[in-house]
């Protein structure tokens, strides 16, 4: 039976991975992938104007021989139907074999000789990038737009919304150990320059089974939450909005809790540096009611609460490396020591060419674990952290050094018996 | 004179040149935002890139969550240079408008650089890229292309002929007042690459000590492993090479003292080794020498054994514009036993063949039947619940499913810091 579904699963597998190699084509411009990148073009331009466009375009070579050349560019002056308009036909040779573009320039109704003639230069120019694309001189080109644009300046139907839904399964066992996971969620967001609304509900249950001295272990955790978070744009340093939470969780004891809370941030650095540089202050005050699966130590089977989240958060990206920085201290309003208090931070700092250091870390004090059950835990559920426990702190952090040398800017890519050389992808869900 | 009247004059003429720039500015704006509108229509299928950071820095584009309403699908793959750093391959796609419209370009990221050089390296290369779609499109007269002036090109000589050692060591701690849990890693490596040879030699060493407290007794549980390995291969044409690995290795899991193997070994890709970054079908035959010190005595009263075995195993990789498949399967066997074999089985299929839907599944199993080295006795409750043993098996399987479907908006051109990213939900797997 086992060896029957063995056979299945693998000829099933192997069907889809030959639908596949039927659908390919062969991979098109196939410029070596020695890691050399190719000499600067050799540009043979004909046409009108041939001297301005060739100071246009300093950053290729031009020459006066079409034999020498390794890019034949023509360009000729035309008309059809819509009005005048300048072509431009691109030709590789040699190393550029087999590469072409033809490209157009519609010059708008009563526009001068000159602008016209910029404009077909600019069209010379991005016609130009696919070939320098493939040589050193790429590494000296930048392209940017002349002003900045709105990024909602498009023509979108749906305004801005978009709505997911997705499940998740994994199950995985041995003779002695077998577990399963499910997950499901759903999801609306919307996100503007003015506005990030994103609703969304989990659910996720976790059962194993381990089998000692005849004994089965059965081990179970579930979990399901549903989470909205509405932000307002105030100016670039600015935003209001506000969360709301219900959740339960067997791990936290927890059979019922609805939080709600209103909060302000505030960004040290323009919002719109945030690639590069954030230092967000987030104040956040509200209400929390809970109920519980089991009574807590506090004798408490629900309560409702009031909390207070002040967080401080760094997050640095610049050419040395990287930096994030993040604090954050909470407390309860009717009792003042039930409270909590984190950091966590990482830094990956290229102390020079070739030598990286890694930390990363975190810790917490721990005063505001009021969920406890009175119960305890067993010493599976210990072992295989599916419960909290009680704690005064916690802390993890991690730390690296690492030191490379010789040869480091060879390109080669050799993918020769797999492992280290192969394709790698990453898959997100 | 009548000054205040001259005042009056030139404080009107100067309001009327700032209305008069003003209005052309918002004219500018408003032309540009209409360009926008039929400015190309791009998906990025990159799992590794700074997407935020790419969508600020090109605006000329617009971005779409699917690809079937792209006109450009960038499909980014990556592979390990023998340096260290990574190969980037932009596999540019025209689709729709763009049909048959293609590019590739490729950039490479050196082992020491950062986030953000490599960030930028990528940017550069896909606005190059880029620029030829948008040439195709009205938003072309608002682009600008810049050349700084070139540098003296650097000295491209060798002196380390193709060696790059690396030497790293990790340490990693994590406690809370009932439980303690420390890991240490070092590893030191010497490579050299290069298109007709691949040699590497590789040592690393990994310690596991954790300590839990329960009922005011203390268990403590703890692992080690050492290993150092090395790999040989030649290049024989587009589809064949033959290598030769050994490696040494000891460790408590799997109840070895010491453990030798030398293994000579031969591949053959059915598809030319050049196109490895988008698909590969390999096929690798191994013969193997191995000679075995066990720590405790083994289930077949073994301290000690020389074996032969031999392996075979078949992989695909794959990514084109519908998604990607890894599989691999391989089936291995000793020689003085047939009964002794293992079959093992891995996949990853992920598609977007409709609209919206988007799937995955990966999944593994094994059939096991050479657990040689499993100890005679019983292991403890907490070696089993913190799997610190090898435990008999005959199987073991994995299998991870998922499905989503998105609509609405097509566009993702919009980042919004604000309040922290999305968060949370939702995980990330890296097949290399």
């Amino acid at each position: 039976m086992k060896k029957l579904l063995t056979r299945k699963i693998f000829f099933l597998l192997a069907a889809i991975g030959f639908l596949g190699l039927g659908g390919i084509g062969r991979a098109q411009n196939t410029i070596p992938s020695n890691g050399l990148p190719l000499p600067t073009p050799k540009i043979f331009l004909t046409g009108p104007d041939t001297a301005f466009f060739q100071t246009e375009t300093p950053f290729v070579d031009h020459v006066q021989d079409r034999t020498a050349a390794s890019v034949l560019i023509e360009i000729a002056a035309g008309r059809d139907a819509e009005g005048a308009f300048y072509a431009l036909e691109f030709k590789g040779v040699r190393e550029f074999e087999g590469m072409k573009d033809s490209l157009r320039y519609r010059p708008a109704a009563g526009e001068s000789a000159e602008d016209s003639r910029k404009g077909v230069a600019r069209i010379l120019k991005l016609g130009l990038m696919r070939f320098v694309n493939k040589t050193s001189t790429a590494s000296r080109i930048d392209i940017s737009l002349q002003a900045s644009v709105n990024p909602t300046a498009v023509v979108d139907p749906w305004n801005f919304w978009v709505f997911s839904l997705g499940g998740n399964a994994m199950i995985n066992g041995e003779s002695s150990y077998q577990s399963q996971m499910w997950m499901g969620n759903l999801s609306a967001n919307r996100v503007t320059p003015e506005w990030k609304i994103r609703l969304g509900a989990n659910l996720h249950s976790n059962k194993s089974v381990y089998s000692y001295e005849d004994f089965d272990y059965e081990s179970t955790s579930d979990s399901l939450s549903v989470q909205s978070l509405v932000v307002r744009s105030i100016n670039d340093h600015w935003s209001i909005g506000a969360t709301v939470s219900a959740s339960s969780s067997t791990y936290n004891n927890i059979d019922f809790n609805l939080i709600l809370k209103p909060a302000v941030e505030f960004d040290v650095f323009p919002y719109s540096e945030s690639t590069k540089k954030q230092l967000r202050i987030l104040y956040a005050v509200g209400p929390e009611v809970y109920r519980y699966r089991e009574e807590t130590i506090f004798d408490k089977k629900k309560e409702t609460l009031w909390s207070q989240t002040l967080s401080v958060s760094l997050d640095l990206r610049q050419s040395w490396g990287s930096l994030s920085l993040s604090l954050s201290g909470s407390n309860y309003f009717h009792d003042f020591k039930k409270n909590k208090l984190s950091l966590d931070g990482g830094v990956s700092w290229r102390i020079f060419e070739g030598l990286n250091f890694n930390i990363e870390g975190g810790g917490a004090r721990v005063r505001d674990q009021f969920s406890l059950p009175k119960g305890g835990a067993s010493l599976e559920e210990v072992l295989l952290q599916r419960r909290q426990l009680a704690t005064g702190y916690n802390y993890f952090f991690s730390i690296g050094l690492s030191y490379a040398f010789g040869s480091v800017n060879s390109h080669v890519v050799n993918p020769r018996f797999g492992s280290g050389g192969g394709g790698g992808f990453m898959i997100s869900f | 004179m009548d000054y205040r009247h001259l005042r009056v004059t030139l404080g009107s003429i100067l309001l009327l040149i700032f209305a008069v720039l003003s209005a052309s500015a918002q004219d500018a704006t408003a032309e540009l935002e209409a360009l926008k509108k039929s400015a190309p229509k791009v998906y990025l299928d990159c799992g590794e890139c700074d997407i935020e950071y790419i969508k600020n820095e090109i605006s000329f584009v617009n971005y779409v969550r699917d690809r079937k309403e792209a006109q450009v699908h960038i499909l980014v793959t990556t592979q390990h240079t023998g340096s260290g750093g990574r190969e980037y391959t932009l596999t540019f796609l025209g689709q729709n408008e763009f049909s048959g419209i293609d590019d590739l370009v490729r950039y490479f990221s050196k082992q020491s650089d950062t986030q953000d050089d490599i960030r930028k390296g990528l940017v550069r290369s896909l606005k190059q890229g880029l620029a030829g779609y948008a040439a195709r499109t009205p938003i072309a007269s608002r682009l600008i292309v810049r050349a700084e002036e070139e540098a003296r090109s650097a000295d491209i000589r060798d002196r380390w002929d193709s060696w790059v050692f690396n030497i790293g060591g990790e340490g990693r701690f994590n406690g809370e007042e009932s439980s303690l849990r420390n890991n240490f890693g070092f590893n030191l490596t010497a490579n050299r690459i290069t298109a007709d040879w691949k040699l590497r030699i590789g040592f690393s060493s990994h310690f596991d000590k954790d300590s839990f407290t329960y009922d005011g007794e203390e268990i403590k549980s703890s692992q080690e492993n050492y290993s150092a390995d090395g790999l040989l291969v030649k290049s024989l044409g587009d589809h064949w090479s033959a290598g030769l690995s050994f490696a040494a290795a000891s460790s408590t899991y799997d109840n070895t003292r010491r453990r030798f193997t030398i293994a000579p070994a031969v591949e053959f890709n059915l598809f030319p080794y050049a196109e490895s970054t988008r698909r590969q079908l390999r096929f690798l035959y191994r013969l193997q020498w191995e000679n075995v010190r066990y720590q405790e005595a083994t289930i077949y009263d073994r301290t000690r054994e020389s074996l032969w075995s031999e392996s075979l195993s078949i992989t695909l990789d794959l990514k084109e514009k519908w998604g990607s498949i890894s599989t691999s399967l391989s089936g291995s066997h000793y020689f003085h036993d047939l009964k002794f074999n293992r079959i093992n089985l891995f996949g990853f299929i992920q598609l977007n063949l409709i609209k919206g839907l988007n799937a995955h599944i990966i999944g593994g199993g094994s059939r096991i039947h050479d657990q040689l080295g499993l100890v005679k006795g019983d292991a403890s409750l907490e070696e089993i619940l913190l799997r610190r043993r090898q435990l008999a098996t005959t199987y073991n399987y994995f299998v991870m499913a998922g499905l989503s479907y998105t609509f609405g908006s097509i566009y993702t051109n919009v980042v919004n810091p604000r309040f922290g990213r999305a968060g949370g939900q939702g995980m990330t797997i890296r097949i290399d």
